[in-house]
């Protein structure tokens, strides 16, 4: 089997703080990858170090088989990342955002065009299209930055905290959103919300203090703990971990 | 150039220009001042020997002064980006180190341009009013040699808006904004003030990006050689730290 992600005792430390820990996995392609953890756990610099924005300490990540320890170059044009703050240029409109990231990645004008009238129709923006980005409201800012990765025809999608700070009908408006790109891309989600991974994912790894506790599909994390749902298992696995410390 | 450049550098510009703030500092604010200070030169008696604000010292002075506020709009862009998580995401992108610094600069560029015939134009205008006639090689070479010290004023922005955070990075460009006014021969006679000011003054790149312009609207072409070198080295050597620090900041922040 070709993996989208191999990621081979990855560690990441910040002077005495591991932040990743020597964590191993691996991501089929066109899966929906869920890293389950509190804050602090590592998912976020797990995310960075997949994308080249921060550089491991100790092991690697293959991405497409590509080194990013050695290829990055050649890696970041495979993926795209929409991250946790909000991250569109301000005073460029919707439309402008999503022309502006394909072009950046190599499109001609007219194919950056293209995709972006796509995303717009996939994504239902047609009503926000000349708005400002700062303007938006959290929801539209969240979806837009989805779009702004996906327009770049990424082969793997990084989703830092989608739906963080969204009230509950933004979130699961964006829920469908991503459930909509499922099996089209490879998506990596971090998330501290347990339902959302339940919701969301084919395969769930809970991460605490930097380490991967446990990863398979929802079912398998459920009948290895005995939990009847995942934010059950989620703290056996957790307590679990603090008890053998 | 690579067209990620420009992709990044038209995306730069559209920020630039859809701030107000562009426009009333970079484009109504030198003109303003030219008025209000051509207004101001005609209540100076002619036996006080002032020329300072006779329209053809004047245009050089704000000429330059207006520049300054190009830093102030350079290092507001960068830091802005900095501070938010848009240039993070730039960072997983294809664009590369030298490719951020030559996009923040050429729209820049062209905004100080468009700044510069502004101010020069309506320096021609009110020169009619003021019975004075620029020679317009004169004035089209003072012009140019505004290039350095206006790339000297996009390098500072670079510089404090890679360094300071969006907070500090404007309040120290205000700082050498109001340096370049006081040392850079705009509001007051330097060659008659002479002493220790006007040393200070001869070292720095401002007044001598002022003089150059001047000289060269006299028709002193030979003169303005010495003032330019001096504001070119001075733009060579902040530009290329800006450069070097934005990438080293860039490496850090992906460390």
């Amino acid at each position: 089997m070709e993996y989208a992600i191999e990621i081979k005792n990855l560690s990441k430390s910040f002077s005495s703080k591991k932040a990743v820990d020597d964590i191993s996995c691996k991501i089929e392609k066109g899966q929906l990858f869920s890293m389950l953890g509190v804050n602090g756990a590592g998912k976020t610099t797990t995310i960075r170090l997949i994308t080249g924005l921060s550089k491991p300490t100790g092991g690697d990540v293959l991405v497409y088989g590509k080194s990013v320890n050695s290829q990055m170059e050649e890696i970041k044009p495979l993926l795209n990342l929409s991250p946790q703050e909000n991250a569109a240029a301000g005073a460029l409109t919707v439309w402008e955002n999503l022309v502006f990231m394909a072009r950046l990645y190599g499109f001609s004008k007219a194919d950056a065009e293209k995709r972006a009238r796509k995303l717009v129709e996939d994504f239902s923006m047609e009503s926000e299209l000349n708005t400002k980005a700062k303007t938006l409201s959290g929801g539209w800012q969240r979806r837009l930055s989805i779009a702004m990765a996906l327009v770049t025809d990424p082969k793997i999608l990084f989703l830092d905290e989608p739906t963080l700070g969204l009230d509950v009908l933004a979130r699961r408006e964006l829920w469908t959103v991503i459930r909509s790109l499922k099996g089209k891309v490879t998506i990596v989600l971090t998330t501290h919300y347990m339902e959302e991974a339940e919701a969301l994912s084919d395969r769930i790894a809970v991460m605490t203090k930097g380490k991967i506790r446990a990863e398979g599909t929802l079912d398998e994390l459920l009948s290895a703990t005995g939990a009847p749902n995942l934010e059950e298992a989620f703290i056996k696995i957790a307590e679990e971990d603090k008890n053998n410390v | 150039m690579s067209d990620r450049v420009m992709i990044f550098s038209q995306r730069n510009l559209k920020e630039l220009m859809r701030d107000p703030l562009s426009y009333i500092f970079c484009i109504g604010f030198p003109v303003v001042m030219l008025i209000v200070m051509t207004a101001v030169n005609e209540s100076i008696p002619p036996q006080a020997g002032m020329t300072v604000f006779q329209i053809q010292n004047l245009s050089g002075g704000i000429a330059v002064f207006g520049l300054s506020f190009v830093m102030l709009f350079t290092c507001m862009t960068v830091s802005k980006d900095r501070s938010g998580a848009f240039l993070r995401r730039l960072y997983a992108s294809p664009l590369k180190g030298a490719e951020y610094v030559s996009g923040y600069t050429l729209p820049v560029m062209v905004i100080a341009a468009v700044q510069t015939v502004i101010t020069a134009a309506a320096s021609v205008v009110i020169g009619i009013f003021q019975d004075y006639t620029f020679d317009f090689v004169g004035l089209i070479c003072g012009m140019l040699m505004l290039i350095p010290i206006a790339v000297m004023f996009i390098g500072l922005g670079l510089l404090f808006g890679t360094i300071f955070n969006e907070k500090a990075a404007p309040g120290l460009c205000s700082i050498i904004i109001s340096l370049a006014a006081f040392l850079g021969g705009e509001w007051m006679d330097i060659e008659a003030m002479g002493g220790t000011i006007k040393k200070i003054c001869d070292i720095l790149p401002f007044y001598n990006g002022v003089k150059a312009m001047r000289f060269c609207v006299a028709g002193e072409f030979s003169e303005a050689v010495t003032p330019l070198l001096i504001t070119a080295v001075y733009a060579a050597a902040v530009f290329v730290l800006a450069a070097v620090c934005f990438s080293k900041k860039m490496k850090s922040d992906i460390r």
